[in-house]
């Protein structure tokens, strides 16, 4: 996770560097460090740093920290050669290195070698078969190469030993996502919900999930999600406010005739019709009519 | 009695400071042959499992009020039933890290290197110390102390009558044994120091812990755990938010 501080510090050296203010290792060492993709901005910055013997020594044993990063940005900005050059230089440091043959298999997957690549990951496997990375580059090898089953295998593979990895569940919840298996994704969800219980994304992408499947006893469960992600937003969440509109209009439309506990759902409904009105009243009022056909469609149905 | 004893200052030149300064060298020289010696172990599949298991399960008790009772319940009965339950070890295969340690050589193995870089150069160490530099009085603490602490500085020395502010040679290979860390901590990094109270506690304290007792443990808590779906109050929370929002 990015903290505010963080992310307003990144930016901040970001623009310093751009703007040829020095501090770009400074600025690397944090992207580094906070896990974020700029592989533009490490490519150019980096190169520039390896391509000068004078900072580059500087950096002491840095330096190769330095090369695989850059190597890694530059597989990402398909600069194939400025990754060659810099795997080559590292593998010449250290020969014998799992991690140097981890590049270079990023390598060929970078060019679209997949056999080679795979057969290069099966072979580090083999060394250490709990390599988090490998198992991960696996999926999305089989992802990059539209292989969706494959990617599944593979994740639900690693999942089995690397059970409480919670990102991996989200991306496994995703893929089945696209594929419109969303028992599977909700199963997903609910696990990427208990590792983090008060991230309001996962509440809602959950929510979205049992809306979809539909049936009664799910939407209501959808519309409670809506509306936890309502409450952890602080009703910032537009998606979650139509979706409590949406449940309750569906929910309405299933239990026509007995209609007992609508009472107090109708409350938040409307509740959350107003608070959309007035948001796009604020930020975007040539919208409003759309939107008032739209709720009110929605109310009629019921 | 407590006129002053005058130190020799080749003491001081000859004793004190050669004392420090080979605890110095010998702590940064085994911090070197230790890394020399250390195995890149490769962890256990199984092992990891386990802890993935552990945390896992941990995370559906701590969060078990925010999803559904019936996922709740799915996921209940996939831990904890009595066949093939993930936190369900079955008995007997409850191994004690004891035999474990037998039925692994490397584990032995690293047991033992881990013990020799402690104990053979401490042992060296202390009798080069026993041989060269008994009896001497090395230092003077500027503050006076009270007899309880002779036994502490003034090892080597039986003699009852000298003030206890003096320091005998083979306490302060003590006090530098135990006192160096921060300063290994500076030379070496911080991670690296060479820490031999931490290692003497660990030996002492059986050997890590056992994960089966780890997985029954966290089975229990889960079995006791009652699930109050949270959800519903959201309703509620959220209606209140919605209000604060339009007015």
């Amino acid at each position: 996770m990015v903290t505010k501080t963080e992310e307003s510090q990144l930016k901040n050296l970001e623009i310093q560097v751009d703007n040829g203010g020095g501090g770009a290792w400074e600025f690397l060492s944090l992207v580094r460090k906070l896990k974020v993709r700029r592989s533009d901005k490490v490519l150019k910055h980096g190169l520039s740093i390896l391509n000068d013997p004078k900072q580059r020594s500087t950096l002491g044993s840095e330096e190769w920290t330095l090369y695989e990063q850059v190597a890694v940005a530059a597989m990402d900005c398909q600069s194939l050669d400025v990754a060659q050059d810099c795997t080559k230089a590292l593998r010449k440091r250290f020969p014998e290195s799992k991690r140097v043959g981890r590049l270079e298999a990023m390598l060929l997957e970078a060019k679209g070698s997949w056999d080679m690549a795979e057969k290069a990951y099966t072979s580090l496997l083999e060394d250490n078969p709990l390599d988090q990375i490998i198992h991960k580059r696996r999926v999305a090898m089989a992802k990059a190469q539209g292989n969706i089953s494959g990617a599944i295998e593979w994740l639900n593979k690693y999942l089995e030993i690397f059970m409480a990895d919670h990102d991996a569940w989200r991306e496994l919840a995703e893929i089945y996502l696209s594929l419109q298996m969303y028992k599977q994704a909700a199963f997903c969800y609910e696990e990427v919900i208990l590792a983090q219980p008060t991230v309001p994304l996962y509440h809602l992408a959950y929510a979205d999930v049992l809306y979809t499947l539909g049936g009664l006893e799910n939407l209501q469960t959808a519309k409670k999600y809506y509306a936890s992600t309502i409450d952890l937003t602080g009703g910032k969440n537009t998606r979650a406010l139509f979706g409590v509109c949406l449940c309750t209009s569906a929910i309405a439309q299933l239990t026509k005739g007995k209609n007992k506990e609508d009472k107090e759902g109708s409350q938040l409904h409307s509740l959350a019709a107003k608070a959309l009105e007035k948001d796009y009243k604020q930020r975007a009022p040539d919208k409003l009519p759309q939107l008032t056909t739209a709720l009110k469609s929605l109310t009629l149905s019921s | 009695m407590a006129e002053d004893l005058v130190l020799d200052t080749a003491i001081r030149d000859w004793v004190l400071i050669p004392l420090s300064v080979v605890m110095v060298l010998i702590g940064v020289l085994r911090y070197f042959v230790s890394k020399l010696m250390r195995s890149s172990q490769t962890p256990d599949a199984k092992i990891v499992r386990e802890g993935q298991v552990m945390l896992r399960a941990r995370n559906l008790r701590a969060g078990a009020n925010f999803i559904p009772s019936k996922a709740f319940r799915a996921r209940k009965i996939y831990y904890c039933n009595e066949e093939n339950g993930l936190l369900f070890v079955p008995k007997g295969q409850a191994q004690n890290p004891q035999a474990q340690m037998f039925s692994d050589p490397n584990m032995a193995m690293d047991m033992m290197k881990k013990n020799l870089s402690m104990i053979i150069p401490q042992t060296l160490t202390f009798a080069w110390v026993n041989f060269f530099f008994s009896g001497f009085v090395a230092a003077k603490i500027p503050f006076p102390l009270t007899q309880r602490f002779r036994s502490m500085l003034q090892n080597g020395i039986d003699l009852s009558t000298v003030d206890v502010s003096y320091v005998s040679s083979r306490s302060w290979y003590f006090l530098n044994l135990f006192g160096l860390r921060g300063l290994f901590s500076l030379i070496l990094g911080e991670e690296n120091a060479v820490d031999d109270t931490q290692r003497m506690m660990q030996m002492g304290g059986g050997f890590g812990f056992d994960p089966s007792k780890g997985l029954s443990v966290e089975k229990d808590n889960l079995d006791i755990t009652q699930h109050d779906w949270a959800l519903p109050n959201f309703e509620q929370r959220a209606e209140d938010v919605l209000k604060k929002v339009i007015s």
